[in-house]
């Protein structure tokens, strides 16, 4: 049984309302999607930040924020996050629920007011944005695409995935490029903006202590803009691994050096095999009990972080790992040891039960956040599944050291992306 | 005796009791919560470097990153590695070391009262052998190398260690590679039995728990040890003058573009308790007015390009030190400069209205309410609160206590030139 209701907006909003009583906020999400494509990102990433620079009722970034902070410190925060090769741009607005507020009521309508304004409602001259909003936000957007390189771990983590996927949507980074940013002015984001609301599929999602009718007819009143056919957003394609492995360097003047492998497991979470394969993850290097994290680090004392993570959208997995740049082969070695343990089925009966154990845990707490409800509610949509806390649990339980070893067989090493020190190793 | 804190704004109750030989233990249920979050933590953080261990009459100075060196190695005991047992209960466990203290931590769904044993047993068992004390020198090296690669981490430590001349807040809290090397197990015994009695330590339970249970076991577990009562605790820090150390700082690293941050330091020290936290509540609110993001200052700086979104203020409030941090990415650090200095004695000439006083206390008692749906949130302060001997809970009525007087004396007193320091970190060529 759904712990949400869904309904739709005469304009074609999914509205998703989660209601629960132990949280002290609301949390709101308005969820735009689009195929991850070149031609894309650039705009769509960029478009949020112009909307967050003023709109009708609040002309301008500062009478935003002030009305945000007359509503308790309403938080309004806009991002973009790739769910395999299809780009999410967001809206969030989190607020106090008005009863913790003596004398305070329709928190929740004024700050939807101020969400819709700020998106639906822009500052226009003419047939265009207003020029000096967009002008300064590209150059923000354009010190956002350059300043990857200021985070060495996640600058590493993407520039493996870069290198993997370099012929597919996958692999173009979620900010898009200061090339493209150049073609970019006040006329042509505006225009990519009409289409973006009219024809982008969206949700929006409402978590909190409610009344199911009044939030939907609030909804209702004030998401009303105009929308047409909708753009649907195709299925990422699940590629497998043909070729040699590919190794990459990449040189910087660095303390640290950072190995990425980037793997192909030919598993999405919209398979059955997906739980066999969040347990192979497990094992090999999601937790402290980890192959990873027990080999490279409490044995060999050559990284303070390790681990394994799943693309699961995408059917990738990548390890990643801070290590002195002497040390890279003998880290590589020990890496490619722990992926042949897996595929030999060499795990103990207890590294399976504690990776099980650790996962119906993740499974459990996120119940604990308006967040990661609402995160899971938005994967089981893509995947057309639905499944509660107690039936994801006894998928769970049920993955055998045979399923592990059936997904085991599929992974397979794609890039090997080393960041090193200048005149490396 | 159990005693009740109780917040009717917020909703909320704290059970509290005193376990002898002196450990404070605080429970706060969370109905309908799965999760369940405990920290067992000591007032023993990285500041704490030179003291006079119990039963000795001489002063010890230990290496830097002693403190957390040793909060690594609680992790192992003669069974082994202590997160495999919390992963055998499917909960997670962690640790972390500030300036000021050391806490242990677990959250899980299931084996609550298994897991809360765990975590007693294996902070009250330090095992440390002379090869487990040099495994752990190469992670802790990689440690501090994660680190020296990271611009927002270097521009910090650069700053304070400008800011304080003698005090061991300038001090990275990890130690550095060189520091750590001089680590042996004799010294971390030494650090074990000065700061890890009950008596300088508290334990925190939010979740949905039974308090009476929680007391129950807690205490079951602590009396079996038979601990004797521990005396004063000599920390000896060292004279800290009010000037600066150095007023600039700065280095290259591997970036897209210039960072600045300025640091304000502290000339009003020497409390705790409500003192304390008000002074922090005060210069908090003087900070949103000057800086936040609806000032004028910030979109001014915002609309020039001089800053980015992620341009923050934040003041720190201790005992002995404080300071207040600003800043952020620029791409013109020496207009930037000029552009926040003028904004402060701008800010100074006006002075706060009454209506921007009243809008950012509303503002911060939302965000002190939305905080607390997260266990985390709630046992990580009230546990850093509580050894600064605030009572978190009075955050509402403390903040209801600060005047309009009192944030335009606060300005004027605390963002002076004087103690201003700069932190630059440059991007390398090449």
């Amino acid at each position: 049984m759904p712990t949400y209701m869904r309904s739709r907006l005469a304009n074609g909003i999914n509205l998703f309302i989660h209601p629960t009583v132990k949280f002290k906020t609301i949390l709101v999400q308005l969820i735009f999607h689009r195929a991850l494509r070149e031609d894309d990102v650039t705009e769509s990433s960029l478009l949020p930040s112009v909307l967050q620079r003023g709109s009708g009722n609040y002309p301008n970034r500062m009478a935003i924020a002030h009305r945000l902070e007359e509503l308790y410190g309403t938080e309004l925060v806009s991002g973009v996050t790739k769910k395999g090769e299809r780009q999410l741009v967001s809206f969030t607005l989190d607020l106090v629920h008005d009863q913790y507020l003596p004398g305070e009521s329709s928190l929740l309508k004024k700050a939807l007011q101020v969400l819709s304004d700020v998106v639906t409602n822009p500052v226009l001259f003419d047939e265009s944005f207003k020029e000096d909003y967009v002008t300064q936000e590209k150059e923000q957007h354009e010190k956002l695409i350059k300043g990857l390189i200021n985070d060495k771990i996640a600058y590493s983590v993407e520039r493996c995935l870069q290198h993997m996927c370099e012929n597919e949507p996958f692999g173009v980074f979620k900010y898009g490029s200061v090339e493209r940013l150049k073609t970019i002015d006040g006329p042509s984001l505006y225009h990519y903006y009409r289409h973006f609301l009219r024809e982008s599929p969206a949700d929006l999602h409402i978590s909190g202590d409610l009344d199911l009718s009044e939030v939907s007819s609030l909804a209702e009143q004030i998401f009303t803009f105009e929308r047409g056919a909708e753009e649907a957003v195709a299925a990422t394609s699940v590629q497998k691994k043909i070729g040699d492995v590919r190794y990459v360097q990449e040189e910087l003047d660095v303390s640290q050096g950072k190995l990425v492998l980037g793997y192909r497991t030919g598993v999405t979470c919209a398979d059955d095999d997906y739980f066999p394969l969040l347990v192979y993850n497990g094992i090999l290097g999601s937790f402290p009990h980890s192959k990873l994290f027990q080999n490279v680090r409490e044995k060999a004392s050559l990284a303070y972080y390790t681990y394994s993570r799943l693309e699961k959208h995408k059917g990738l997995m990548l390890i990643s790992s801070g290590i002195e740049v002497d040390n890279y082969e003998k880290a590589l070695e020990i890496i490619n040891r722990q992926l042949a343990e897996m595929t030999r089925g060499d795990f103990t009966e207890e590294d399976l039960e504690n990776t099980r154990s650790g996962l119906r845990n993740q499974f459990l707490v996120e119940e604990d956040s308006q967040g990661l409800v609402i995160n899971r509610v938005l994967d089981d949509m893509l995947v057309g599944r639905e499944e509660n806390t107690a039936q994801l649990l006894k998928r769970l339980a049920a993955v055998t050291r045979e399923d592990v070893a059936r997904v085991s067989a599929n992974v397979c090493l794609d890039t090997v992306y080393f960041l090193t020190k200048r005149g490396g190793v | 005796m159990l005693r009740l804190l109780e917040n009717q704004l917020l909703k909320e109750k704290v059970y509290m009791r005193q376990i002898a030989p002196g450990l404070e233990v605080f429970v706060l249920p969370k109905k309908g919560y799965v999760k369940k979050y405990v920290t067992y933590a000591t007032n023993f953080g990285s500041i704490d470097s030179r003291f006079i261990v119990e039963g000795e009459d001489k002063e010890l100075s230990v290496p830097d990153g002693v403190a957390h060196f040793l909060e690594h190695k609680l992790f192992e005991d003669e069974d082994g590695n202590v997160f495999d047992r919390f992963a055998r209960l499917g909960a997670s466990s962690n640790a972390f070391t500030n300036f000021n203290n050391t806490a242990y931590l677990f959250s899980c769904t299931d084996h609550f009262a298994e897991c809360l044993e765990l975590l007693l047993d294996f902070v009250q068992t330090p095992y440390f052998t002379a090869e487990s004390v040099e495994k752990e020198k190469g992670i802790i090296e990689q440690e501090i190398r994660m680190y020296e690669d990271n611009a927002q981490w270097r521009i910090f430590f650069n700053l304070l260690a400008a800011m304080y001349k003698e005090h061991p807040v300038r001090v990275d809290i990890a130690g550095t590679a060189e520091s750590i090397r001089q680590i042996d197990k004799d010294v971390l015994y030494k650090c074990y039995r000065t700061f890890y009695h009950p008596s300088n330590m508290a334990l925190f339970v939010v979740g949905d728990v039974d308090p009476g249970r929680v007391f129950e076991q807690v205490e079951a577990n602590i009396s079996k040890r038979n601990y004797k009562e521990l005396g004063d605790i000599k920390r000896i820090y060292p004279n800290e003058p009010l000037e600066l150390g150095q007023d600039f700082v700065k280095q290259e690293l591997v970036v897209s573009q210039p960072l600045l941050n300025l640091g304000f330091k502290e000339r009003d020290l020497g409390y705790q308790g409500e003192r304390l936290f008000k002074k922090e509540l005060t210069t908090n609110l003087v900070l949103d007015v000057v800086f936040g993001s609806s000032s004028k200052l910030y979109n001014e700086l915002y609309e020039e390009g001089l800053i980015d979104d992620e341009f923050d203020a934040g003041y720190v409030a201790e005992q002995d030190y404080g300071h207040t941090i600003l800043g952020g990415e620029t791409v013109d650090p020496d207009r930037l400069l000029e552009r926040l200095t003028l904004g402060i004695k701008e800010a100074k000439g006006s002075g706060i209205s009454e209506a921007q006083f009243e809008h950012y206390r509303r503002k911060a008692m939302g965000e002190f309410l939305k905080s607390f749906n997260s266990l985390e949130f709630i046992a990580n302060n009230f546990l850093a609160y509580h050894f600064r001997q605030i009572n978190f809970f009075t955050y509402l009525d403390v903040l209801q206590s600060v005047t309009l007087a009192d944030v335009n004396d606060r300005l004027h007193q605390h963002l002076v030139e004087d103690s201003m320091v700069r932190s630059l970190i440059m991007p390398k060529k090449g």
